[in-house]
Formats: C-alpha cells, structure tokens, sequence
C-alpha cells in the first residue's frame, strides 16, 4: 500500500463524509484494483449523490472493468450535474467511438475540446474520429448559411456595421440573432473593446422562448415586442422580420422608453431588407 | 381572493387603471399567486406561472449578459400587455388590453414598489 | 429529448409535458408500481426505486388525505434545496396512473401545475378504452415489471 493510499483511508475512516474517498479511489483505479476503488467511490456515492467527479470516477472505473454500459451512464449523471464536463464528453465520445458510433463520437469530443481546447489528447482524438469519418466536421445548417458576423454579407456590407445606420452613434446596439440565438448581424461591444454579442445574444433569446411559451397560453395572441428595464441598460426585442430569429436592441438605462421602441421598429426594417437582399 | 392582505391596496390601485384586467402579486421562484385582484375571466394562476417564469428569465438572462438585474419588464402583443416588476422573490404582475395606457401602468407599479409594495 | 414508454399512447402527453414544464425527470406508474413511461432517468434500478416509493408515498398520502379529509390528497410537492418533486395521480378510462415530477429553478411549482393539468386532459384523451378488470397485483407481477423496464432499458 503506498503512502498516499495509507493516508487517504486513515483520513477517510476519521471522517466519512470527506470527498478524499475520490483521491483514494482514483489511486486504486490506477494501481489496477478496480474491486477496490468501485468499493470506496460507491460509499463515496452514498454519502454525495451529487458529486459529479465521484460519477466520473465511477465511470472510469468501469471502463477499466469492461462496464461500458455503466460507464456511458454514469458519464450521462455527470452532464445532468455538471453540463459542461469535458471529462464526461470525451469519455462518451472515446465509448461511441469504440462502438463504431462515429458521428455521436464526433459530437461528443467537439463539445468536449469546445470544454477544454487546451486538451491535446481531446484534439488528437477529434482528428482522429473526423479521419475515421471520412469527411469534414458536420457544421449545422445555420451557421453555414448564416452571414457571419465580420464576414462581408448581402450586398458586400459587413454583417456586423449593418444597423449602424439606423442606430446613430451613442450607446446603442442592435443585433439579429437566428432562431438558435446565434449572431447573424449586428455587434455588441463591450466597454473593453470586446465584441460580446455572441454571449448577450445566447443570454438574451432565452428570453424570447420564455415568451412564446406564455403566448401560448395567455390568448393573448403572438408577441411583438418585449421591453425590460436593468441597471445598466434597456434591452428591447421583437420577433425578427423572417425565419424565427430574434432583433435585439440595448441603450443606456437613461435612454427614454418610447425612443427605444421607435429603435427596435427601425431596426427591424433594417433587418427585413437586409434579409432580403440577402435572400 | 377575498381577505385583505398587505397587497390588496396596491393591487386595487393597479386595476383602477384604464384598460388593467389583472394585477396580482407572485411568488418568483413557485410561480404561485400570493394575491390578485383580477376581473372575471382571467386566469390567476396561468398568468402567475408565465409572467413570473418570465421574468425570472429576463433577470437572469441581463444579469448573465452583464446588464445588471432587470427591474421593470413589459411585453407587448396582439391583443393585450403583460407588465412585471420584482423584488425579494416577489414579482408585481399586471395584464391589460392594448388600450391601456403604457406609461400610466409602468408609473404606478414603479410607484408601488418604492412605497415597499414588495416588502 | 428521449421519452421511453411501455405503451405508446403515453409517449405524446409526457413528452409534451417534459418539453413545456421543463423538468428535469418523469414517471407514469400505476398506483401498484409498475412503470408505464419514463424521462430522465438512465438505469432501470433507478426508475424500479422510483416507481416503488411513488406508489408508496401515494398510498401512504392517499390514505392520509381520506382520514382528514374524507378523499385523497390531490397532489404532493416536496421542495428540496435544488430540486423539487411533484406526484398527483391523472385519471384515464383505463383507471387512475400516478406522475412524479422532478424539476429544479428551470421549471417552478406553479408551471408544473400548470402543464400537469394539461397532461391530465391529454392523457385521457389518448387513452385506449379500458381493458378487462385485472387484478392489481397479477401472479405475473414480477415478470411484468421486468418486462417493462427491460422495454423502456431497450432490453427487451
């Protein structure tokens, strides 16, 4: 028995409730006693159903036991408790790949090296899957339609100065988002010189499904505008002009009301022709 | 609801507002009505699990954004409005007809939650 | 969105109710304890858990309900720190099922009424006319148990 793993059981007989039950585990794992740490990571789970690293052990356990099965569900807890594992994502991407399942495996280790792209071995076996699958990475169908954002689009604007002539100068944006909550046009600066629209935008669409599942039951017909007040700012939004997108427009929290509204109306002009001449 | 509870003031001056079918005061994180002055027809406990559901999303979402926390929400649509005003996991909701006069309804609930209407 | 049922007229309701309550798992059991349909949950050792408290805690609260208040509670709701369960029992042609619900800050109290009203009134609109009477606990319990979570596993 090694130090450590004298250590780790003394520590964990004097307190139970210690999450050092995961060091203990894992050194066993390692040292190729899999009873031994399925054991001590199951008392673990008793005391931590929660705790997604003691799920994550439990699975590498299990694929060093040959559990598969096991080890893809306990890999499916870890993202119920903890979304963005990356851990958990390359572990199902390496078992769908075992089993031939190549485009879930793809998905999976994209997601995962999107988690942690500091993560070589994650790179090295997206690569690898992507080979296997003969063919470059499956992009989804809005985003190689969509008119990036810095990209020259419809009429040879830039997607991202296409409100600036509506907007005027001062602190006021404008975005069009699709219907995934993704930057189709327009920009969102950040006082730091940052383009934030892509992370306000995600933030922001929520919002809009959040409406429509109310309209739904409200009879009160489909929405045209929801207006909210925060500290900083007041965001405005409606519906976009086509394909079940969103308009988005921010001004500084001392901008009057009906100015904004007046805004969101213009800019949504805006939108619809450049949809269309995008079309 | 019948018996008068710290609310029910707030929420009569609220409905006396021209085109205001409901006002009520909801629970932001059940969902659940805790008081409502609402005219016959409209249904309390849709409107509280929506509007609050709402609303929570709209203070989440600004605050994830960074836009700090959302205070007072309006949503237009085609045949009536929906207002919401929150504080210490109370959320003030009004529902009127497109007649209603924006400005009047928006003063009042700004108006009711400064004077502490949501503690 | 993965729904697993044993009988398929179930599939449609839970998975709307999943899909506008947002919650994070569900159950349709029979008030014995067998699982009809499922959401959310990945091990059948989890679900045959589940199931059994459920028809147990409806008993028990069923019960409760008729000595105070001379007919059974409507529905339960136990609010946890992170996440919440709600358990009512829906009523088809095909006798009374039991839903439990679990759901966290993505979904409230009140949503999940709201969408289990519906569920109730879409669930007995897709019911089937009702079977035979049977008696609640047949010989073959077990078997049938095991039949369907080895149906909603894709065991069977």
């Amino acid at each position: 028995m090694s130090d450590d793993v004298r250590r780790w059981s003394d520590e964990l007989a004097r307190d139970p409730s210690s999450h050092v039950f995961l060091n203990l585990g894992e050194a066993l794992r390692r040292q190729g006693q899999t009873a031994m740490a399925l054991k001590v990571v199951l008392r673990g789970l008793e005391r931590h159903p929660q705790l997604a690293p003691a799920h994550d052990l439990l699975a590498r356990i299990a694929v060093d036991r040959g559990e598969l099965e096991r080890a893809f569900d306990e890999w499916d807890i870890v993202l119920r408790l903890s979304p963005d594992n990356a851990g958990a994502r390359k572990g199902m991407g390496f078992l769908c790949f075992q089993q031939g399942r190549l485009a879930e495996a793809e998905r999976h280790l994209s997601a995962a090296a999107n988690g942690d792209p500091a993560d070589a071995s994650i790179a090295s076996a997206l690569a690898h899957v992507r080979d296997s699958l003969g063919a470059p990475p499956s992009v989804p169908q809005h985003e190689a339609d969509a008119p990036r954002a810095g990209a020259p689009a419809a009429g040879g604007q830039d997607a991202r100065t296409v409100f600036a002539g509506v907007i005027g100068e001062g602190y006021q944006t404008a975005l069009l988002l699709d219907g995934d909550g993704l930057v189709l046009a327009g920009a969102y600066v950040a006082p730091d010189g940052r383009d934030v629209a892509q992370e306000v935008g995600a933030q922001l669409s929520g919002v809009s499904d959040e409406a429509q599942r109310a309209m739904r039951h409200l009879e009160l017909g489909a929405w045209s505008s929801i207006v909210f007040e925060t500290d900083a700012a007041i965001v405005a939004m409606a519906p976009a002009p086509r394909g079940g997108g969103l308009l988005l427009v921010a001004a500084a929290r001392d901008t009057p009301l009906g100015f904004v509204r007046r805004l969101l109306g213009r800019v949504s002009d805006r939108a619809r022709q450049w949809l269309e001449d995008g079309a | 609801m019948s018996s008068r509870s710290p609310f029910s003031e707030m929420l009569a001056t609220l409905i006396r507002q021209r085109g205001v079918v409901g006002s009520m005061v909801v629970s932001e994180s059940d969902g659940i009505v805790v008081d409502s002055n609402l005219q016959i027809g409209v249904k309390g406990t849709v409107v509280a699990a929506l509007a609050a559901s709402l609303y929570r999303k709209a203070r989440l979402s600004a605050s994830a954004a960074g836009l700090g926390e959302a205070t007072f929400l309006q949503l237009e649509a085609e045949r009536g409005r929906v207002f919401a005003i929150g504080r210490n996991d109370l959320v003030m909701v009004t529902v009127a007809e497109t007649r209603a006069n924006i400005g009047l309804i928006r003063v009042a609930m700004l108006r009711a939650l400064e004077d502490g209407g949501l503690g | 969105m993965t729904i697993a049922v044993v009988e398929p007229w179930v599939e449609e309701p839970l998975k709307r109710f999943v899909s506008e309550a947002r919650v994070l798992l569900a159950l349709l059991l029979h008030p014995s304890g067998q699982v009809l349909a499922q959401h959310g949950f990945t091990r059948a050792m989890d679900v045959m858990s589940a199931c059994a408290l459920a028809a147990a805690i409806h008993a028990s609260a069923g019960e409760l309900g008729r000595q105070l208040e001379g007919k059974p509670f409507a529905g339960l709701h136990h609010a946890g720190r992170e996440r919440q369960i709600f358990l009512a029992p829906v009523a088809t042609a095909r006798g009374q099922y039991i839903l439990l619900t679990v759901f966290d800050r993505e979904s409230s109290l009140g949503l999940v009424q709201l969408y289990y009203g519906e569920f109730q009134a879409r669930l007995a609109a897709a019911a089937p006319a009702a079977p035979e009477p049977a008696v609640v606990l047949a010989e073959n319990f077990e078997g049938e148990l095991n039949r369907n979570l080895a149906v909603l596993f894709g065991r069977g």
